[in-house]
């Protein structure tokens, strides 16, 4: 199921780039460039041949882990794009933790005193949540905590000031392995507001779920025989009902992951945190085809990983879930 | 001297609903001896189960609500209880089983997880014990097999799960075993075995059965002593013997009408003409009155109290069977009248 996905993915990101309106070597060389000159630099690269060969070539690059290499900064992309890659990976994973943590408990929270103030007031935030657009919850945070407030830091991943020599380029594992806990302790200060920007909206969607899902469990017959069973409120909630109701959930986690990506290239930009979704936004502007492509390809590739995850979760959550075996 | 295990009392579970107020359960009277049987009968939405979630304490309060009246369980009354109290008392005391062993496990834990937990939640043994205890349990129900603890309920079939929930409801030797249509959902050769087994078990650890059923049948072969419900009321009450052959209240006598008999051929089966009141708006009166057919002026204006009959723990509500006179002179609590 993954390779048709890929190569699927491969075509439309190709595409995509390709009907960009304007043309690189002209934005490259800028608009008093010869005629001339623009020609040969297009020939050079590559950009000269039909688009079919064009694809293939690309293909045959991606296969042999080569992405393409930067038009503008002339390295290859596949050796520029790790950092901003450890960047993006680092905040997604943030925002997914705090938006499965949030939302699972304030779901469970709802369900557990359904009906009642705590129910509604759990789901008044909610709605709100899923209503927020990312950019004006990311300047708002930004306006209060920061420059209002001034408790947390607005921009970057790190204060520069320290001089944090990254190793793995994802900061909290580097401060760790350097024992450095200032830097890590600013990292984590410098990731809370755009985390919390790009988590509300799948943390609200996980609460609804969340809800939802716990209230139809609650009310089955194997919750009140383990209620029979003299079990603690708390292991019936965390342990019998919240496996069951796990399945809804882990699909809208799936779902929302896949737009968490794609509000990561807005939280980047309103942070300016150097992430994929800056180093394609800046590409997109300058036309640099390879590095669009092998960023929007490895976002989506991180989506189809995801979701793998995901599936191979249902599976083990409920046993009646086999794969193969149909 | 046999002692009294649960005595319920006057009890009334009353559900408070956006449409008004449900009577459920209103002052019933039961009680079961230790290593007792008794059947609770009735047509459906009497109140059987809300009586035995009662006891339980597993009717969802709200929009439940205790009106009146107590459940004594070996002299503890339950309704006074915390909820760190109650569990100690479900599953330990008291367990129960359910009308549908389909759904009644939880899908995603094997036999034995689900099994070994009912036993760790009371007595303090280790895992490597307590799974031996559960696969002792479930040879105790006929399953010998020990590959089943590694099972997941989908696995099987509903016959054995009803087994596995009685093995596990009997894992902690609770005093009282509390069965809602245990029998209901399966095939006639299962529902035999199902019997006899809950049987052996009452017989070999003397294990008091409060049986709930809408079926006669069973309870003339489990039951020792009958109380039947109807409208969340209990109308009569009679050890096995005399019910059947000796029917006081105009509903039991009904209900056993409408039994199949094999040697008595009709082409149609009898039915009890009409439908249970509504039970947001119970007749004044006797509750059985718009479907009796010995119906009189008194029905209709004053409720029946639970009329003494002359043999014994013998009890009927209706009008037939005592006189107003008697119920004015009723003894001070009970509602209880001897003629
Ligand atoms: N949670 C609840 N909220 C409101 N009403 C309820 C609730 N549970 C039960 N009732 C009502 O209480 C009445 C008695 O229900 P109960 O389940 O005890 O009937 P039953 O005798 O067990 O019937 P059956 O033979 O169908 O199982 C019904 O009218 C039912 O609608
Ligand atoms: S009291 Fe009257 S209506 Fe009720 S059962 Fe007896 S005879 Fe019938
Ligand atoms: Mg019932």
């Amino acid at each position: 199921m993954l390779i048709p996905v890929l190569i699927g993915m491969s075509i439309i990101t190709f595409s995509i780039v390709h009907a960009i309106p304007g043309d690189p070597a002209k934005a490259i060389l800028g608009e008093k460039a010869t005629p001339e000159a623009v020609a040969q630099l297009k020939e050079s690269m590559g950009l000269g041949k039909p688009l079919f060969i064009q694809y293939v070539d690309y293909v045959k690059g991606i296969l042999s882990g080569d992405l393409g290499t930067s038009f503008i900064t002339k390295t290859s992309v596949a050796e520029e794009i790790g950092p901003y890659l450890a960047a993006t990976m680092e905040l997604s994973f943030a925002a997914m933790v705090i938006a499965v943590f949030f939302g699972m408990n304030l779901g469970i929270l709802a369900a557990w005193r359904h009906n009642t103030g705590v129910d509604y007031t759990a789901m008044v935030i909610a709605i709100i949540g899923v209503s927020v657009p990312v950019f004006w919850l990311g300047l708002m945070e930004q306006w209060v905590f920061a420059q209002d407030l001034s408790w947390l830091p607005s921009n970057g991943r790190i204060d520069a000031r320290m001089g944090f020599e990254p190793i793995t380029n994802f900061y909290f594992i580097d401060a760790l392995i350097q024992g450095d806990f200032v830097a890590f302790g600013d990292a984590f200060r410098h990731i809370i507001l755009p985390a919390v920007a790009l988590g509300t909206i799948p943390m609200a969607y996980i609460a609804r779920m969340t809800r939802s899902s716990m209230l139809e469990v609650m009310r089955s017959d194997y919750i009140r025989t383990v209620r029979a069973k003299g079990v603690s409120e708390f292991l019936i909630i965390y342990k019998h009902t919240l496996r069951n109701a796990f399945i809804p959930i882990l699909t809208v986690f799936g779902l929302q992951m896949g737009l968490l990506l794609g509000g990561a290239i807005l939280t980047e930009t309103i942070f300016s945190w150097p992430g994929i979704g800056r180093y394609v936004y800046e590409a997109i502007n300058n036309r640099d085809y390879p590095v669009i492509q092998s960023g929007i390809l490895i976002i989506a590739f991180i989506f189809v990983m995801i979701n793998l995850i995901v599936d191979l979760l249902y599976a083990w959550i409920d046993p009646r879930i086999q794969y193969g075996k149909e | 001297m046999t002692k009294t295990l649960l005595e319920i009392k006057e009890f009334k579970m009353h559900f408070h609903t956006d449409k008004g107020v449900v009577k459920a359960v209103d002052g019933i009277d039961l009680s079961v001896n230790e290593g007792e049987v008794v059947g609770l009968v009735g047509e459906s939405g009497c109140g059987k189960s809300v009586t035995s979630l009662s006891v339980m304490g597993l009717v969802p309060t709200p929009p439940g609500k205790v009106e009146a009246g107590s459940i004594q369980l070996a002299g503890r009354d339950l309704t006074r209880l915390k909820r760190r109290e109650w569990r100690q008392v479900r599953g330990n005391e008291v367990a129960m089983i359910f009308q549908e062993p389909m759904t009644s496990l939880n899908p995603v834990f094997t036999v034995g997880s689900q099994m070994i937990e009912a036993i760790r939640q009371h007595r303090q043994v280790g895992k490597k014990e307590a799974r031996h205890r559960a696969g002792e349990a479930l040879r105790e129900v006929g399953i010998s097999r020990d590959s089943i603890l590694d099972e997941y309920p989908h696995q099987l079939s509903g016959g054995m799960r009803q087994r596995v929930m009685i093995a596990m409801a009997m894992v902690c030797e609770p005093k009282l075993l509390i069965a809602d249509e245990p029998t209901t959902a399966l095939d006639v050769t299962i529902q035999a075995q199902i019997l006899d087994l809950m049987r052996r078990l009452n017989q070999e650890k003397g294990t008091a059965i409060l049986m709930i059923t809408h079926d006669l049948g069973v309870v003339a072969e489990m039951c020792s002593r009958v109380v039947v419900m109807y409208a969340g009321q209990v109308v009569e009450e009679a050890d096995v013997n005399t019910l059947f052959s000796n029917p006081k209240h105009p509903y039991t006598a009904g209900l056993l009408r409408s039994i199949p008999q094999l040697d008595k051929r009709s082409d149609r089966l009898y039915s009890i003409p009409g439908n249970v009141p509504n039970p947001r708006q119970m007749p004044t009166g006797c509750r059985f009155a718009p479907r009796c057919e010995h119906v009189q002026s008194i029905c209709l204006d004053r409720e029946p109290p639970l009329f003494h009959i002359t043999t014994g723990d013998h009890t009927s509500r209706c009008w037939l069977h005592g006189t107003e006179k008697e119920d004015v002179d009723r003894d001070s609590s009970r509602d209880v009248v001897r003629s």
